[in-house]
């Protein structure tokens, strides 16, 4: 699982803008009185550049993450301006989103590992798996969604689509076999309508198999064809004095 | 008239999810699930004076009958391969924001990231650990996602109450301005040694 497209970060096991700072924070073993925020940005930037551009939406969390990085260093670095009071508190709420964040995720983080110790512990467990005893008649409601309905569908579509090819189907004809049995009806008959051969019931590949050996036929002079009008029906005639060809009778 | 704890013994072997106390009441026709908890306590009670091969659990607003966690090796031994995959750590993260937080929606988990959680969600949905519970009021009125009973039961819970106050670990950089002499210096050169690791939740 966890192809979560935008961790494309080939470092380590990182996750995420927040995984990563977070990271950073703590490997960065800093002195928290007077933070380099220049290292951090560095780092960061260093990661940018190992990663892999294509996933914009990604890079672009990244970058936002690294331009807030800049914009507070940079406020460290300029004297604080007196007349500059609005700046300032947006410098301010900017550092204070930032720790929030931070403190959020690093709390997931922590939620995360509990689910994982868990989880592990769980796996020693063995419960019952399957029902022995019947349905009850009422469903478990509770636990049922909307996307239940779609997977359940989903999956009905799947199994038809994976049905189909297990219809057998006979052997289409070849042109040569359909190329005789033109000849054979035209034996007893002067002509007759592509319609009768290849209307009906018949699958578009025999349609198909039954043009080409019309087709065919035209080409080895042994018969003729007429259309009267667009899409019309095809007239098909045999053509008088037709050289025998092996066992097909001729005129 | 049998033992009524062999009865519910019998019939946590029979279920195959956990069985409320209420339904015990009512199956043995009991006066409260008062009595029906009494009753499995008995049972907890028997087994454990005597160690078996199972143990009765409370989870998810019930009682399950499973093995103990120590005959574990002999279990795989006997399934040959353990089918049960375990979550990745983002899927764990994912997990741990809706279970905290629910009802809760996609932006917000991803906000809480700082990436796109959609495959993530997908696996946790096809495992049936969360589904969706409606739709936000909010632009877009996304999804939102809350946890299942099979959540509880994986996790071995008995409710979203017994989830524990985490806090994590995290160090904030100071960025306070400071004289910014000091700070071009800091700026300059390396990543001081020595730093310290402030624990959160201050």
């Amino acid at each position: 699982m966890t192809t979560d497209s935008d961790l494309t970060l080939r470092v380590g096991s990182f996750e995420g803008p927040f995984d990563l700072l977070l990271h950073l924070c703590r490997t960065n073993e800093i002195d928290l009185a007077a933070l380099p925020l220049r290292s951090i940005t560095d780092q960061y930037l260093a990661h940018l550049e190992a990663m892999d551009f294509r996933d914009l939406e990604a890079a672009g969390a990244y970058l936002v993450m690294a331009a807030t990085l800049i914009y507070l260093k940079s406020k460290l670095l300029v004297p604080p301006d007196e007349e500059d009071e609005q700046l300032d508190d947006e410098a301010l709420a900017l550092k204070q989103e930032l720790e929030d964040k931070l403190r959020e995720y690093a709390r997931v983080k922590a939620q995360g590992a509990w689910f994982g110790a868990r989880e592990l512990e769980m796996s020693l467990v063995w419960g019952r798996p399957g029902a022995t005893l019947p349905d009850v008649d009422e469903l478990p409601l509770e636990d049922l969604s909307v996307d239940w309905i779609e997977r359940a569908m989903k999956r009905l579509i799947e199994e038809q689509k994976r049905a189909r090819p297990r219809n057998v189907e006979a052997n289409p004809p070849s042109v040569l076999d359909r190329m005789t049995e033109i000849l054979s009806v035209l034996r007893d008959t002067w002509s007759l309508l592509f319609s009768s051969l290849a209307g009906g019931e018949r699958k578009r590949s025999e349609v198909v198999v039954t043009l080409l050996a019309v087709l065919e036929l035209v080409r080895q002079g042994r018969i003729k064809t007429q259309q009267t009008e667009l899409f019309g029906d095809i007239v098909i005639e045999r053509q008088a004095a037709v050289p025998a060809m092996g066992e097909t009778p001729s005129a | 008239m049998p033992n009524p704890i062999d009865v519910v013994e019998a019939l946590l072997f029979a279920s195959d999810a956990p069985l409320e106390a209420e339904r015990i009441r009512e199956v043995l026709d009991l006066e409260d699930a008062d009595a029906a908890r009494d009753l499995v306590m008995a049972l907890t009670a028997r087994y454990e004076e005597e160690p078996r091969g199972l143990s009765i659990m409370e989870v998810a607003g019930g009682y399950r009958m499973v093995t103990r966690p120590e005959l574990a090796p002999w279990l795989v031994r006997l399934a040959r391969v353990r089918t049960r995959v375990r979550l990745s750590r983002p899927g764990l993260e994912t997990l741990a924001i809706i279970a905290y937080k629910q009802p809760v929606s996609r932006p917000e988990i991803d906000a809480v990231r700082g990436v796109n959680s959609e495959a993530t969600l997908d696996n946790l949905l096809e495992r049936r650990l969360v589904r969706i519970a409606g739709r936000k009021e909010a632009p877009g009125r996304p999804f939102v996602y809350e946890t299942t009973r099979e959540f509880l039961i994986a996790f071995g819970l008995r409710d979203l109450g017994d989830l524990p106050k985490i806090e994590g670990e995290l160090v904030i950089p100071d960025l306070t301005p400071v004289e910014s002499e000091h700070a071009e210096a800091q700026a300059q050169q390396d990543p001081g040694p020595g730093g310290a690791e402030q624990p959160a939740g201050s």
